[in-house]
């Protein structure tokens, strides 16, 4: 399977290339142009998320599991595919849900510029392991190097630091939910005195 | 109440926050030293050798100097202790905690003879289930070094073909060359020892250069230092325990010095003796001379091996020539450290006068000048725990390019097989974080995109 997932990759590792560049040009710009691109997001999008979860799929089916699993490459090349998708996913969501708002103000756009960046980079580092896999490396993985990920090092993190991401987790959706609960109960009250 | 606006920022810092806690903390958390389970890791898990070679007519000659913190001459020790002689010989997890094991350097030559070792090194003699390997057992002392066409399954080490084959694959040059330099059991008789790996770690024929200075039956030593020449009849243990070597005291016994151990002698508690005799070898084993003196100074170990580019032994020792183009391939034990806990190289092409990875200069004359001989530095590498088993597997994801007989050189860097060794004795704790580690990345972002699209509501709203 290796030659398809390596034809594959191609159309979201295109897609998800532009829509960080549009995100880029989007919360620089809110010229005609920008817009123009921005209303075409969604769509790249969700092009790239489906074509990125048949690269994935093929990329599983190049080695046996326990094989993919057992190489340090394999481990981080699956850890940053698995975490591109779901940055590019969770972009399409947010974009899909929110609208044109994630443009509104310069904390939104920060927010936007954020994940674009988080998914290229996650992109980047998922084609250069891919590379070193499929024996071509590049010298992306030095740069990679610089930012404190050395390619031959799995990247796993410690179980403190895993507890510690389990309560960021918990804690992000508990703040949202009370903060718009919050400012939902006043809304309530002010319609149910009309 | 937060404002929508102020538990954005919060929820974005928390996001940051975690993404930057993940990058400076990662690959950190399961990698530990665990004697119990035979895991020690060195500090570095890299270390330089620079290598000479040099030939004439009739000798080749070797010139290797590496970093060694301080030297360590000193092993297989008797110790006077509680009333009684006891033999200290044990192979140190790691460091030998007491400093005694002995720095050595060994090198493996093929004359192309054993094909898959230009390519993959010593990598294919480590087979399964290797002595000092996690889970290797108690009855694994004996499992060592064998090449893989030695057994009817590679992976089996008990599985030893017939001696008629073992006979034929000997004939046919199927065997590594072994020379193998130490500090104390070879290196103060001006020699390195003779070697050879086929279906196990061989010593070449002829008389050993040491002998046990060990009576088990007495449970004391056979010799000792004699008084009227070195001055003192043992040495102290608290001159040497560290690794420390008094250089106004000898450090070892050899045949030609000792005396007969004096079993009336008052010996205090502290005593130490050598455990082992030096003596002069002979025939295939005596062929390697250390040139001059091998030496520590100022952080580096210098040696210079010179041995007959045909010793007259061609079923132990390889017959090299000129114009011939040879592997090699090196190890280092240094910090006290035995067994597996050492250096390699990966394999090295080595022409004599003809193109090759490194060149040996030819001289006239007995010695070489090495100022005009050209100098390559290697990069050594720490192994870990992997076995010629893991690497022919479907395990290994490059199995199928050693199938194809593609060089390791072409796949893997030294650092990063040394990285490898590592990860491999940490397989299973390793694969579980990062696992969770995946899943936790997943949610993170998910977690984040969710809320902060409650926080900024549905394009409708």
């Amino acid at each position: 399977m290796g030659p398809y997932h390596a034809i594959m990759v191609h159309f979201p590792v295109a897609l998800w290339t532009v829509a960080s560049g549009i995100i880029f040009f989007r919360a620089l710009s809110d010229g005609p142009l920008a817009r123009a691109f921005d209303r075409v997001l969604v769509s790249l999008l969700v092009i790239g998320v489906v074509t990125g979860v048949l690269s994935y799929v093929l990329g599983l089916l190049v080695w046996p599991p326990d094989t993919l699993q057992t190489t340090p490459l394999g481990r981080n090349h699956m850890i940053a595919a698995s975490w591109s998708l779901c940055s590019w996913a969770a972009v399409l969501f947010l974009r899909w849900r929110v609208g044109e708002r994630v443009w509104a103000g310069v904390v939104n756009r920060l927010i936007m510029v954020g994940l674009g960046a988080l998914g290229a980079g996650q992109l980047a580092a998922t084609g250069t392991l891919g590379g070193h896999l499929h024996g071509a490396p590049a010298y992306l993985s030095e740069l990679m190097r610089v930012f404190g990920w050395d390619v031959y090092h799995t990247f796993y993190l410690p179980t403190w630091v895993l507890l510690s991401l389990a309560v960021v987790i918990v804690a992000m959706p508990a703040l949202a939910i009370v903060t718009t609960r919050g400012h939902a109960a006043p809304m309530q009250r002010q319609d149910a005195g009309k | 109440m937060l404002h929508r606006r102020t538990a954005m920022i919060v929820v974005a810092a928390l996001f940051t926050a975690a993404l930057l806690l993940s990058l400076f903390t990662h690959s950190t958390g399961v990698v530990h030293n665990d004697p119990a389970r035979n895991i020690w890791i060195p500090p570095e898990l890299t270390m330089p050798v620079k290598l000479q070679v040099a030939y004439n007519d009739a000798r080749i000659f070797f010139h290797y100097r590496w970093p060694a913190r301080q030297p360590h001459v000193l092993t297989d020790l008797l110790r006077y202790s509680h009333g009684k002689w006891q033999r200290q010989l044990r192979t140190p997890i790691g460091s030998d905690p007491d400093g005694i094991y002995e720095d050595r350097l060994a090198m493996m030559v093929d004359d192309g003879s054993v094909p898959e070792f230009q390519r993959y090194g010593g990598y294919i003699t480590v087979g399964a289930n290797m002595r000092d390997f996690t889970g290797s057992g108690p009855d694994a002392a004996h499992r060592r070094k064998y090449l893989p066409a030695t057994r009817r399954d590679p992976n089996d080490w008990y599985s030893i073909v017939d001696q008629a084959t073992l006979d034929a694959q000997r004939r046919a040059g199927y065997f590594l060359d072994l020379w193998h330099w130490r500090a104390h059991l070879s290196n103060p008789l001006g020699r390195s020892d003779d070697q050879h790996i086929a279906w196990y770690r061989l010593y070449d024929s002829g008389e050993p250069m040491f002998v046990s200075n060990w009576d088990a039956d007495s449970g004391q030593p056979r010799w000792m230092f004699d008084p009227d020449r070195a001055g003192v009849r043992a040495l102290r243990w608290e001159d040497v325990a560290g690794g420390h070597r008094d250089v106004s005291r000898p450090y070892y016994l050899s045949a030609a010095t000792a005396v007969p151990f004096d079993a009336t002698h008052e010996w205090r508690e502290g005593d130490v003796m050598p455990g082992q005799v030096l003596r002069e070898p002979s025939g295939s084993r005596d062929e390697i001379r250390v040139q001059g003196e091998g030496r520590w100074a100022d952080g580096y170990w210098d040696v210079t091996l010179v041995r007959a580019l045909d010793t007259g032994h061609p079923l132990e020792d390889k017959v090299l020539r000129d114009q011939g183009v040879y592997s090699i391939a090196l190890s280092v034990h240094r910090d006290a450290r035995a067994s597996r806990w050492h250096y390699v190289s990966l394999p090295l092409q080595l022409g004599l006068g003809r193109q090759a990875e490194l060149m040996a200069t030819r001289f006239t004359g007995d010695t070489p000048d090495w100022s005009r001989v050209d100098a390559r530095e290697l990069t050594l590498f720490y192994p870990g725990q992997v076995s010629w088993k893991h690497l022919s597997s479907a395990r290994h994801a490059g199995s199928k390019y050693i199938a194809k007989g593609v060089p390791v050189k072409y796949r893997h860097k030294e650092t990063q097989l040394a990285q490898y060794g590592v990860e491999m004795e940490f397989d299973r704790e390793i694969r579980r974080q990062w696992a969770l580690s995946l899943v936790a990345g997943v949610l993170l972002v998910a977690s984040f995109v969710f809320s902060v699209s409650l926080l900024l509501g549905r394009r409708e709203d």
